[in-house]
């Protein structure tokens, strides 16, 4: 999973300090151990690609603002996370006086295949992938976002502090799609 | 009553709340495992389906808007210099081209090569790459374009008729695009996606895509793609 890479960047990061890059350089190196699980992050949201694109510009150069101001350096992942929940709210709110504008999830296959044994093995795969995906479109979309946010790497109190929710709350997001997840395996 | 950890225990647990029953109970430590490899797996399957392009062009922009945002001016004391600007040219009459969202047709009217459809269509879409255009060439444009004096990270050398859609790689089919205004490389880069799927669908012939991104890409855009840059 990621969490430990993107943790790890940041320590690396943290710990080569400021002498050794630019600001600018650092916070593109966090843009790229960022950029996918938060891009993953915002169409589990329903943010079009293309406009995700634009949210995750948005973070990084409100992050090169945070860091140049000398702002705390504490948790940037749940920083980062914090900041695109807020532009993905922002940006559904504004698309709601136009009319609601919900992208579908991508559907899954698309002629796509994984590299597996044989065409039996790889057929199971597929419907197994499928089957996940299908379940996790269908979620609740508070738990839908926590098990987005698990599965980059987030803790559950990280997960409670982007979301704006308790402690509690999160928990009972992620067993109640934990349950679907895994209720249903064959 | 279950003497295990219920799910939401066990993921607290997980993420380091001390729980001693944990550390002793394998059938707890299996379920945590199940759980984990479900979460893998999701993650497998979502990046399968979100076909997540490469993050090239993405950083390149961000570095341009970096290197803007370093120079020490927010928006807002540019507003009003450009301001200025534009209605200067406005009342003299003067038809800005350098810098612009679209190139100076007399420059860069496109250029094809000889490139039949089912090369245009061996990939699946368009590819997303910033290709390597040497630095000489991309001097020559930015001298034709009198925009040597500004910061060239302030620009793309964009191909006027993409390669995907059989653009030739010559001065006459490259421009100096602009990152920063409305009609930006990014959004042009979704109207080479859409023209690209068209012509690979059948929905529109290679020679008309050709066109109408060299006459026009925002009409383009407009046409193919919606009225408003996305």
């Amino acid at each position: 999973m990621s969490a430990f890479s993107s943790q790890t960047a940041i320590d690396l990061l943290r710990a080569a300090g400021r002498d050794r890059s630019t600001l600018e350089d650092e916070v593109v190196s966090l843009f790229d151990c960022f950029r996918t699980p938060l891009l993953r992050y915002l169409l589990a949201f329903r943010v079009p690609l293309s406009d995700a694109e634009e949210i995750v510009q948005d973070v990084f150069l409100l992050l090169f603002q945070h860091l140049r101001h000398d702002r705390s350096r504490e948790n940037l992942q749940g920083w980062i996370f914090s900041v695109a929940h807020k532009r993905a709210l922002k940006y559904h709110a504004r698309n709601k006086r136009h009319g609601e504008r919900f992208e579908p999830l991508p559907p899954f296959g698309d002629g796509q295949q994984d590299r597996a044994p044989g065409p039996e093995e790889q057929m199971y795969f597929n419907q197994q992938r499928e089957r996940l995906l299908s379940i996790f479109r269908a979620l609740p979309e508070q738990d839908r976002l926590c098990l987005s946010l698990r599965a980059e790497g987030l803790r559950y109190r990280e997960i409670a502090g982007v979301l704006g929710i308790s402690l509690g709350s999160v928990a009972n997001s992620m067993a109640r799609a934990i349950e679907r997840l895994t209720g249903g395996a064959v | 009553m279950s003497p295990h950890l219920k799910d939401r225990d066990l993921l607290l647990a997980a993420d380091g709340e001390p729980s001693a029953h944990l550390e002793n109970c394998a059938h707890c430590r299996a379920r945590l495992a199940e759980i984990e490899d479900m979460l893998a797996g999701l993650a497998d399957a979502r990046d399968l389906a979100n076909r997540i392009p490469s993050a090239a062009r993405a950083r390149t922009l961000l570095r341009a808007r970096l290197a803007q945002q370093s120079r020490g001016r927010t928006w807002r004391w540019r507003l009003i210099p450009a301001a200025a600007c534009v209605c200067l040219a406005m009342i003299i009459g003067v038809r800005v081209n350098a810098g612009g969202p679209r190139p100076d047709a007399r420059l860069t009217p496109g250029e094809t090569r000889p490139v039949t459809l089912s090369e245009v269509c061996r990939s699946t879409e368009a590819a997303v790459v910033v290709r390597d255009i040497p630095a000489d060439t991309q001097a020559q444009v930015f001298s034709a374009y009198g925009i040597d004096r500004r910061r060239p990270d302030q620009f793309e050398i964009d191909y006027l008729i993409t390669p995907d859609l059989g653009g030739a790689e010559s001065i006459r089919n490259l421009w100096p695009q602009p990152y920063t205004t409305r009609w930006n490389a990014r959004v042009k880069d979704q109207l080479e996606q859409r023209l690209h799927q068209m012509v690979c669908s059948g929905e529109l012939d290679l020679a008309t895509a050709q066109r109408d991104i060299a006459v026009d890409w925002i009409a383009a855009y407009k046409k193919y793609v919606g009225d408003r840059p996305k």
